[in-house]
């Protein structure tokens, strides 16, 4: 302080307000007027404080959360390793098995496992099961699993399957399962220039189930199970499978000791017998390493992928507190300027207005880490009751950086947002003491801040066309980092502006509600009083509601996009084929109990048969064809625009096909066979099937009687898609014929859930912005009542009844909500659609789509929020006595 | 003035007391007083004496701890919140020391304001005779900002009068004001009653205000103190001097002007 006028060090709380001054420290002044300030602010701090209270949370949450999936998967990671005492490993895959038996070899060596999984798919009636095998190994320490029934595989067609496969699969201990499995020949062919191959084909054994085996440790639990069959068995089928020139090579031998005590002498000792590998750890030295080699990929990505979201929060939060700051600061004004009167100087006031914020960032970062805690360690409790199947710890384990972090970015977060009001404040002139204050208003937007937001706003726009450009012509990796670029880039641009267009923008939504009576005129108007302030509000709520909306029109695009693709790549839902030939080498016929079922099976929309045949042209080409009706054909097929033209003496020549065999260009085509000739006129088509088609007529003109062999369906829209299949895979193994069933819609269905369910955790996680956003709403509507205390006092003198005060402030609430959500919808409209053109442009034309149900339920959130945000204010604001307004000052 | 019409407000035995126990303050002891229809009345008298109090209970601003308050037939002292609210749109106008404008509406907004409020339909010649009247034609459009501080004082008489209410209670109108614009002002109260039949009430503490009006009442200690019919400044003057000597140093009044 500057002693030149009063004495510095006595009281300027005190002769200038009747906040009593803290006892004792008259030695930091700043830290004085700072507290007295805050208590006498405190309501208004503490909803700004719930801001950085939620966001600090979600960080502690995150990391949290990133803690137990780490140590999660490190106690997965080491139940594989199951009580082997030592890990020979190599870091590039190229321990061989003479490595493994000079191990074996070691004095002090109990037994040695290779590590070495195989894949092969099972299958049983209709179903199918992808499935990872590993080795029954010698020392039952080597192998996290135990038998729960039976015994282990010993023969060369036994297998043990997890307990959960055998039971999808309708297995018990004793049944049979045909395996699917590549052999290579043991010879090469020999091609004319002199180059060698191998040709391999598949093989179908069946394989007895000795025994069902379970994963206690659930190390398997997220790779869908380990099956297991003989060491012999599965050395026999990599064998096979790599063909004679190659000799399978490991990552890692898995030792047992017969000594566990004597440990050093066996690293030692199995250093030396096998001098290429990389190291020799122990089991828990290995788990780490593999734990950390792993976190360096998905772990990050999943922490930098939810921190972003945490980020978006803190900007927000970081609005409503800059928005609180500015408004305290404007009020205070007249007693900063006394301060300035009795020789303040303007540091003091600087700092004093930063360490209010650094003292309202500890508490609620404080807050929101002890919050977060509790969250997850809630979570945690109730985890069980669900049946995840991954074993989760039971309470969580702080460290260091879940606390710290949080608490740093909340403090630097509110610190930030302080400093433009810091700077207003410490710019308060003494004279503004003398003058009456009625109405502070803050200083209006400068012409910096139009400039770089519109070359902001212009340039992310022309970046983000640019990108879509770039996904439409097949560039989509540049495209989608010049779409996110642009977009990120214009919504700053957009933000910064957001003051110069946001509150012309409330005022025409104001006029609108404003002819419906005169207190929402009055609400209409008071968005407009400070533009600043409304335009900061709104911002804060239109940067979570944009990309909520950003992320439901972007999938919805998407959605649209990858169906009509996946409706022109897979244009049959479902297809039932047999198994075996007949004589002329075609598939046997389908059988009528098979048919009877797929029949019988509810939520298909059509059911065809069809006969597939390889016919021959005069030239001696081969075409595969199928025979089909017309009828049958457009009402199986997803696009049944491709049919267009098809009917009796027509052949129907998808593109592909006629490129594939040598078919472009021809009006007509001439099929021979054992029957005769028939010539067809060619209607070209964009299906995107791999077969011709013709009438089931013309093909008997080449052929005698091909009986039908196939069935093609279409699931029934809106259909339970998983359901639809497992019942017909149900219906189909009841009839015990060799029938396969193959079809996209399985995978169409796994596109459409991963979207949905990435969606789901995206918009959830883009919520607490929305939250945090609607407080900043309550928050300002606050303020706006304790500033207009008198004016709405003189209202109430003249005529308003409480009712109507009470509406004039839920319709501001709204406005303002309403505004920051139309806004933030249309913006997230635009972004959504740019983004999937930018990034699926190149698959096909991506239709601009409004979710509209998705759009109906924010704007309804925003509004309702808005108009919740007001109650608590219009209490006060109620309780306002007409007689204020007669009060001088 | 010599014809006495019938009173449009009356106190009697009116009461107000804050606080309990010792740190009783009564701010009101026992008014009995009648404002005559059509007539400029000032309620005059030194800080603390409790005319602001007085003024709040008569306009149903403030409850009365004793006493009975009535606005031509009605008692409105005991109505309650909802009643008094609509009593205070429909039948009282108020002019305030602050003018207590709303920045953001034009004069003319501001001016029919409270017929709005009511869900009413602005009588416009009525509005045109009293933008005539208090000389803001051309000013209509502009806001409160734009406007001088007699300026915003007669757009506040303006509201105060657009609903014809039975009586205007004014707060130290010219508090605010230089002399200038606070004598223009009170010429327009005073061509309101006079031209416009209105009847105003208006709380001040300066005798030259004072002398605007037909009749002065004097208080002081929450007592009514003195009544002057036709006052000019140097009766008004002479008036609060008396009450001065009379009632030297009061303080106690917790009601400040």
């Amino acid at each position: 302080m500057t002693a030149t006028t009063t004495p510095p060090t006595t009281t300027p709380v005190v002769s200038t307000d009747s906040t009593p001054a803290l006892g004792g420290g008259s030695r930091y002044p700043t830290a004085r007027l700072t507290l007295g300030q805050m208590r006498r602010s405190t309501g208004r701090l503490a909803a700004a404080g719930i801001a950085i209270l939620i966001s600090t949370a979600f960080v502690t949450v995150t990391l949290l959360v990133g803690n137990i999936v780490t140590s999660t998967t490190y106690d997965q990671v080491s139940a594989r390793y199951a009580d082997a005492d030592l890990v020979v490993s190599h870091s590039s895959w190229e321990l061989t098995p003479e490595d493994a038996e000079a191990a074996g070899a070691v004095d002090g060596v109990a037994a040695v496992q290779a590590q070495q999984t195989y894949f092969t798919e099972l299958s049983r009636g209709g179903k199918v099961v992808y499935q990872s095998i590993a080795a029954h190994p010698a020392d039952e320490r080597l192998s996290p699993l135990r038998l729960a029934e039976g015994d282990w595989p010993q023969g060369q067609t036994d297998i043990a399957l997890p307990t959960d496969v055998a039971e999808r699969l309708g297995l018990g201990v004793g049944d049979t399962v045909n395996a699917n499995r590549w052999i290579v020949d043991p010879e090469p062919e020999v091609q004319e220039d002199g180059s060698t191959w191998y040709d391999n084909q598949e093989v179908t054994e069946k394989l007895t189930v000795t025994g069902l085996v379970e994963d206690p440790y659930q190390a398997y639990a997220l790779t869908g199970g380990m099956a297991v069959v003989s060491a012999a068995t599965l050395d026999q089928w990599v064998a096979d499978d790599s063909g004679p020139d190659s000799s399978p090579t490991y990552d890692a031998l898995l030792v047992a000791l017969d000594d566990p005590a004597a440990l050093e002498e066996a690293r030692q000792a199995l250093a030396e017998a096998v001098p290429s590998a990389t190291d020799v750890l122990t089991t828990q030295e290995y788990a780490e390493q593999v734990v950390a080699e792993m976190s360096g990929g998905q772990n990050i990505v999943f922490l930098v992928f939810v921190l972003a979201f945490a980020g978006v929060a803190l900007v927000v939060a970081g609005l409503v507190i800059a928005n609180t700051f500015q408004v305290l600061v404007a009020q205070r004004s007249r007693m900063l300027a006394l301060l300035r009167c009795i020789g303040a100087d303007t540091g003091q006031l600087y700092r004093s207005v930063l360490l209010e914020a650094a003292i309202l960032g500890l508490i609620a970062s404080v807050a929101g880490v002890v919050l977060g805690a509790l969250l997850v360690q809630a979570g945690l409790l109730v985890a069980p009751s669900f049946d995840l199947g991954v074993p989760l710890p039971g309470t969580i384990s702080l460290n260091a950086a879940v606390v710290l972090v949080p608490l740093a970015v909340g403090v630097l977060v509110t610190l930030v947002a302080a400093v433009t009001p810091a700077r207003a404040a410490s710019r308060v002139a003494p004279l503004a003491a003398l003058r009456p204050s009625d109405a502070p208003t803050l200083r209006g937007a400068g012409k910096v801040r139009a400039v770089l937001a519109t070359l902001l706003t212009v340039g992310g726009v022309a970046l983000l066309v640019g990108g879509m450009a770039m996904g439409r012509t097949g560039q989509a990796d540049l495209g989608i980092l010049a779409a996110v670029l642009g977009g990120s880039v214009s919504l700053v641009g957009v933000i910064v502006g957001a003051v110069f267009w946001l509150p012309r923008v409330a005022g025409a939504f104001g006029r609108l509600v404003g002819t419906s009576g005169p207190a929402a005129r009055l609400a209409a108007a008071n968005t407009q009083r400070n533009p600043r302030r409304t335009a900061a509000t709104a911002t804060a709520l239109l940067i979570g509601v944009t990309l909520v909306s950003m992320m439901t029109t972007g999938a919805a695009s998407a959605r649209v996009t990858l169906d009509q693709e996946l409706d022109a790549q897979y244009p049959v839902d479902l297809q039932v084929g047999t198994t075996s030939s007949d004589d002329e080498g075609n598939p046997s016929a389908m059988p009528g109990d098979v048919t009877d079922a797929v029949r019988g099976v509810g939520d298909l929309r059509a059911v065809a048969e069809v006969t597939t045949y390889v016919a021959e042209t005069t030239d001696e080409e081969v075409v595969p064809v199928v025979a089909a009706t017309p009828e049958a054909l457009t009402s199986v097929l997803n696009t049944p625009e491709g049919a267009e033209g098809f009917g009796p003496g027509t052949l129907l020549v998808p593109a592909g096909v006629a490129k594939n065999y040598g078919l472009e260009g021809r009006d007509t085509i001439t099929l021979s066979g054992p029957a005769g000739e028939v010539t067809l006129d060619v209607v070209p088509s964009d299906l995107r099937t791999h077969d011709a088609f013709l009438t089931p007529l013309d093909l008997a003109a080449i052929t005698p009687a091909v009986a039908p062999n196939a069935l093609w369906a279409g699931v029934a829209d809106g259909a339970d898609v998983a359901a639809t299949v497992a019942a017909l895979q149900d219906a189909v193994s009841a009839t015990e014929e060799a029938v396969e069933i193959s079809g996209a819609v399985v995978e169409r269905e796994a596109y459409q859930q991963v979207i949905d369910v990435i969606l789901g955790i995206v918009v959830g996680l883009l919520a607490v912005a929305v939250v945090i956003a609607l407080i900043g709403v309550a928050n300002t509507l606050s303020l706006s009542v304790i500033e207009r205390t008198r004016e709405n006092a003189m209202l109430r003198a003249i005529g308003l009844t409480t009712g109507q005060l009470r509406g004039t402030l839920a319709v501001e609430g709204m406005l303002i909500a309403g505004v920051g959500a139309v806004l933030g919808i249309v913006l997230g409209l635009v972004y959504g659609w740019a983004g999937a053109t930018a990034a699926l442009g190149n698959v096909g034309t991506v239709p601009f789509v409004v979710p509209w149900a998705e759009v109906g339920v924010m704007l309804a959130v925003a509004l309702v929020a808005g108009l919740v945000a007001s109650v608590v204010p219009a209490r006060a604001a109620v309780r306002t006595r007409p007689v204020a307004a007669l009060a001088a000052e | 003035m010599s014809t006495q019409t019938a009173p449009v407000v009356r106190a009697r035995s009116l009461s107000k007391t804050y606080g309990r126990g010792e740190a009783v303050v009564r701010a009101l002891d026992g008014v009995d007083v009648d404002f005559e229809q059509g007539r400029f009345t000032a309620i005059m008298g030194p800080s603390g004496s409790g005319k602001s109090t007085l003024m709040h209970l008569l306009a149903g601003l403030d409850s009365a701890s004793g006493g009975q308050v009535f606005l031509g037939e009605t008692e409105i002292t005991g109505l309650g919140d909802k009643a008094l609210t609509r009593l205070r749109r429909d039948r009282v106008g108020f002019v305030f020391q602050q003018f207590n404008l709303l920045p953001m509406f034009t004069a003319e907004q501001n001016i029919t304001l409270p017929v709005e409020l009511a869900g009413g339909k602005v009588d416009r010649a009525w509005l045109g005779t009293l933008v005539e009247t208090l000389g803001l034609g051309g000013r209509l459009t502009h806001r409160p900002g734009e406007l001088s501080g007699g300026q915003q004082q007669r757009v506040a008489i303006a509201r105060a009068l657009i609903a014809q209410p039975e009586v205007v209670f004014a707060d130290e109108p010219t508090g605010n004001l230089d002399s200038r614009s606070g004598a223009e002002v009170l010429s327009f109260l005073r061509r309101s009653v006079r031209e416009l039949g209105r009847t105003i009430i208006m709380v001040t503490h300066d005798p030259s205000a004072a002398a605007y009006a037909d009749r002065v009442v004097l208080i002081a200690d929450g007592k009514i103190a003195g009544d002057i019919s036709d006052p000019t400044p140097e009766s008004a003057m002479a008036g609060l001097d008396a009450l001065r000597t009379l009632e030297p140093a009061v303080t106690t009044g917790r009601t400040g002007a």
